[in-house]
């Protein structure tokens, strides 16, 4: 039994250093990386720019004109003027 | 500062203008109340009230108080107009052609040759029944009507009444049917451009009215062809046939748009020859086109011309 403990102590120990001295061979003999291509340049996409946004005060203050804003932006488009174009023609 | 908006409703342009600080909401208020009223009193949507109405005829039907106002004001237009104010000529209408909204046949063309009119077999306006106090209303059966000759003004001043609620003075206008509330801070009067009906993209003159209605009826804005004819819409109730009349637009002005609507269209129906026979018309201060372009009128109708317009006339 003596004598088995010291055999698989010594396999052990032997296949230990066989697979060292193997996978230091095997990257020794690698092929070494590829260095990056002084061709290629890099582009940096610039960040946009965006308007400022309008106060919140804009909102809740008593400013005339604001009553005069349109509340949407949809149709139907709502504009000032002096004078509406009144028509009548029949339809 | 008066504010403004322009739709579409109703197969015509609106326009609702107002001044004031609530005229923005007023505006968009009353948007939405024609929007409803086009969904309710259209004979060209399959669902509207007065669709419904036509459909069931022969049987007692459950109106809003809307429709329930609108025909009786019918009827009593019919009566004062001596029938030519007539909401029951649909049938005539469609055997002229005009059986789809003005866009389809305009897109499209009329559907089918006119069959045999039953105009003389029908039953009358006058014979719809009324339950007031059930709000019911009953057709007798083998009759359809088009409220589209006195719906629009109904709309008009109802939106109108709408929109003042929000702001002092306001105009609205849907094809040219237009009343005025109250008058601009500036204490003019409201300009108002007469089409000509010859060429409606040019002007006629230009009109002023202090407050109050103007509405204009014209043949020659929903016209098509059927076989070699070209029709109008403008149906002559003694006739049964688009009106023959030697006016191509009357343009009436009047403190009621429904009463303007109404009688620019009965006018015309009757032309220079008979109008006078309407009772009322010759109280009402009214403006015609003939086909020359001149213009002629009750007695005072140069008081709403600009006289810088009227220089050209």
């Amino acid at each position: 039994m003596k004598f088995l403990k010291i055999g698989i102590r010594f396999w052990i120990t032997i296949t230990s250093v066989l697979s060292f001295l193997t996978g230091w061979i095997m990257l020794a003999h690698a092929p070494k990386p590829t260095q990056s291509s002084s061709g290629l340049t890099t582009v940096v996409t610039p960040l946009p720019t965006l308007e400022p946004l309008n106060q919140l005060s804009t909102f809740g203050s008593d400013d005339d004109n604001f009553q005069n804003q349109p509340l949407f932006n949809v149709q139907p488009n709502t504009r000032a003027q002096f004078r509406p174009a009144f028509r009548t023609g029949g339809s | 500062m008066i504010s403004s908006i322009e739709f579409r409703a109703m197969n015509t342009s609106v326009m609702l203008a107002a001044e004031g600080d609530g005229a923005i909401l007023g505006m968009y208020a009353t948007k939405l109340f024609i929007d409803d009223c086009e969904q309710r009193f259209s004979r060209f949507l399959p669902a509207s009230e007065v669709t419904e109405l036509n459909r069931y005829a022969g049987n007692w039907l459950q109106v809003s108080d809307e429709l329930m106002e609108l025909l009786q004001l019918s009827m009593e237009y019919h009566k004062s107009t001596k029938g030519i104010f007539d909401p029951s000529i649909l049938s005539d209408l469609k055997q002229a052609g005009y059986d789809r909204s003005m866009d389809e046949i305009r897109a499209h063309g009329v559907h089918n040759l006119p069959e045999v009119s039953n105009r003389l077999s029908r039953p009358s306006f006058d014979e719809i029944s009324f339950d007031i106090d059930n709000r019911r209303v009953r057709l007798p059966r083998g009759l359809e009507i088009d409220l589209g000759g006195i719906a629009k003004g109904w709309i008009v001043e109802k939106a109108a009444q709408l929109l003042h609620k929000y702001v002092e003075a306001c105009g609205v206008s849907a094809g040219g049917d237009i009343l005025f509330i109250g008058r601009p801070q500036d204490g003019m009067d409201w300009d108002v451009s007469l089409e000509d009906p010859r060429t409606p993209t040019e002007l006629l003159t230009q009109l002023h009215v202090p407050a109050g209605a103007i509405a204009t009826s014209s043949i020659m804005k929903r016209t098509w062809s059927q076989g070699e004819k070209v029709r109008h819409h403008l149906i002559d109730p003694r006739t049964g046939e688009p009106a023959k009349t030697d006016w191509l637009s009357v343009t009436v002005i009047s403190p009621s748009v429904i009463e303007a609507d109404v009688f620019a269209k009965a006018i015309l129906i009757t032309g220079e020859k008979d109008f006078s026979g309407l009772p009322g018309a010759k109280e009402l201060t009214f403006i015609a086109v003939d086909s020359n372009g001149n213009l002629s009128g009750s007695a005072n109708y140069k008081d709403y011309i600009y006289e810088f317009a009227s220089e050209s006339i």
